[in-house]
């Protein structure tokens, strides 16, 4: 079930929030379980075993580990048993066709779809074995409360990637009232407008360039369809979380923020931490850290530091650990070796910037206006790799865009945007920057401003309702991964 | 071990770590004050500390460290 869609928002989730409302508080966590299993058998109802499946592992492995001295054999086991899930059904064909390329080998593809989700979940899965394994919460003694954690609809399909040391204190104990209410509607219409008026628009001028064969595209249109996607994404994603921490907020729960205005940026480092920040930090809590310390205390770098010197021996060190954790990161997003391409791309910028120091903040106007346009353009390049759906189309897309190569166009620049298409990217482009960050606010507003705001969100409502009553079917970009 | 004689032992090995000829740490001091105190060289002050006093970190612990006043509140609570 999407966000966007009719179902959703004048079925499912009246009658979910009018539930929770009027159910005793023991109920409530029932509610909003029972209301996120439905959610999810919506679309999927085969799948919905393995969710329970992992839930059950996740539970029992938590409760051993906080029981028994073989603590890391213990959570060893219970994230391999996460990953398997994950392995088999997203990257097992992955690895049977690259066997089959290099071996010449004829291993069948095994008849699977993805469970939409299962990224997201199984991530949300590890980061509690792994708090509990690391003292910082105490394990769930109630299965449903982590089914809870697991399966909470706003979160369940995309993100953002809640940890469960965050959220620990409030599933055991959290309050509806109706300021988070109110505020929760009003971030989900943001959301739901960003989705529907922009991304979708833009989405439908990027579509159109991305599926030219490339040898029909020519330098400006590759350039319009990289900054269309560009936005579209960002609007795609980052109005998918807003929606996500709205409903939360409906249902009591705060969740950390996903987005802070990333094409700010000054850095690839900076854009990192705020582009898709529940995914960042996760691999940096989870992965990078924990590898970089091991790498630290490892014989090998006592050895190493003598001979190579400190400063080489740590920029050695964080090499392999950003290689490991951006591969990942990349791989993370899809089967495919354009997300590790992407993956890595990014890590080696991250590298640069450390060992440069080129991230660190300039003094003059026109050093950290040459630092913005460098991350942007970056940031553009990237997401030619990440739209491309094989290395050899972003590589030709790429070659187009800086003019070495030029195909033939069938059509004038007209047939790919119109001008709403137009408008759209313009204010795209201005609502990128924190500029009306705190539309939201109430405290210490006049009651004029604050019904202006919500009048304004009223007209975005009624006009994303009316868009998406228009329009076909408009999956979230994040739903694949 | 009191807390002056834990900042004493910081000082030198941050002088050391970092290749500086001066440096006065206080409780408020991050990394943003230090010249050269970057997250390369946080591994090496990390495991230079270890190393001097005789325990390990647990990772929870290097993850939530804000200034250096929390380091020594730490270092005194581990060797205490």
């Amino acid at each position: 079930m999407l966000f966007s869609s009719t179902v959703f928002l004048f079925l499912f989730l009246p009658i979910v929030c009018a539930l929770y409302l009027l159910v005793r508080k023991e109920l409530k966590d029932y509610v909003l379980l029972l209301a996120s299993i439905f959610f999810y058998a919506w679309g999927e109802p085969r799948y919905v075993a393995v969710m329970l499946l992992t839930i059950i592992i996740n539970y029992v492995g938590a409760i051993l580990i906080s029981k028994y001295k073989c603590k890391k054999l213990l959570l060893l086991l219970t994230i391999l048993g996460d990953l398997s899930f994950l392995f088999y059904f997203k990257y097992f064909n992955f690895f049977v066709e690259n066997i089959n390329a290099l071996f010449d080998g004829h291993i069948d593809f095994i008849k699977v779809i993805m469970p939409i989700g299962i990224s997201f979940y199984t991530f949300q899965a590890i980061s509690y074995v792994v708090d509990v394994y690391r003292e910082e919460v105490e394990p769930q003694k109630n299965i449903h409360k982590l089914a809870l954690y697991i399966t909470l609809f706003p979160q369940l399909v995309a993100g953002p990637i809640v940890k469960y040391h965050d959220v620990a204190d409030q599933i055991e104990n959290r309050t509806v009232d109706f300021e988070k209410v109110a505020y929760g509607v009003k971030r989900f219409i943001v959301g739901l407008a960003k989705k529907v008026l922009i991304a979708n628009t833009l989405g439908a001028v990027a579509d159109k360039v991305f599926t030219q064969p490339i040898d029909q595209l020519d330098c400006v249109t590759t350039w319009l369809g990289a900054i269309c996607y560009t936005f579209q994404i960002y609007y795609d994603f980052s109005g998918y979380s807003d929606m996500a921490i709205g409903l939360g907020s409906i249902f009591g729960f705060k969740f950390l923020e996903n987005f802070t205005y990333p094409y700010i940026s000054k850095s690839i480092s900076e854009y990192w931490r705020r582009w898709h920040i529940s995914m960042g930090s996760w691999f940096r809590d989870y992965l990078f850290l924990p590898l970089q310390r091991a790498l630290s205390l490892s014989k090998t770098y006592g050895k190493l530091s003598h001979r190579l010197g400190r400063r080489k021996i740590n920029i050695l060190l964080t090499a392999v650990a950003l290689l490991v954790t951006w591969f990942l990161i990349g791989f993370w997003h899809g089967a495919g070796w354009s997300f590790v391409v992407y993956g890595l791309y990014n890590g080696f910028f991250i590298f640069l910037e450390i060992i440069t120091g080129w991230n660190r903040d300039r003094k003059s106007f026109a050093g950290r206006a040459m630092q913005h346009f460098y991350t942007m353009f970056v940031v553009i390049l990237g997401f030619v790799i990440f739209r491309s759906d094989t290395m050899n189309y972003a590589w030709h897309y790429l070659l187009t865009m800086f003019g070495a190569e030029r195909g033939e166009t069938m059509y004038h620049l007209i047939y790919y945007v119109d001008r709403i298409e137009i408008i759209a990217l313009i204010v795209g482009a201005i609502c990128s920057a924190p500029l009306c960050s705190k539309m939201l606010e109430v405290e210490g507003r006049s009651q004029l401003r604050i019904a202006a705001v919500n009048l304004w969100l009223l007209a975005l409502f009624i006009l994303s309702a009316a868009s998406i009553a228009a329009s076909t079917y408009n999956p979230f970009i994040y739903f694949r991964f | 071990m009191n807390r002056d004689e834990i900042y004493a032992k910081l000082t030198e090995i941050f002088k050391e770590n970092l290749d500086l000829d001066e440096i006065e740490l206080t409780d408020t001091t991050t990394a943003d004050d230090v010249e050269g105190w970057d997250s390369l060289a946080h591994i090496g002050l990390i495991a230079a500390i270890e190393q001097e006093f005789g325990f390990r970190f647990a990772m929870k612990e290097v993850v939530n460290l804000h200034n250096v006043g929390e380091m020594v509140d730490l270092i005194l609570q581990k060797i205490g």
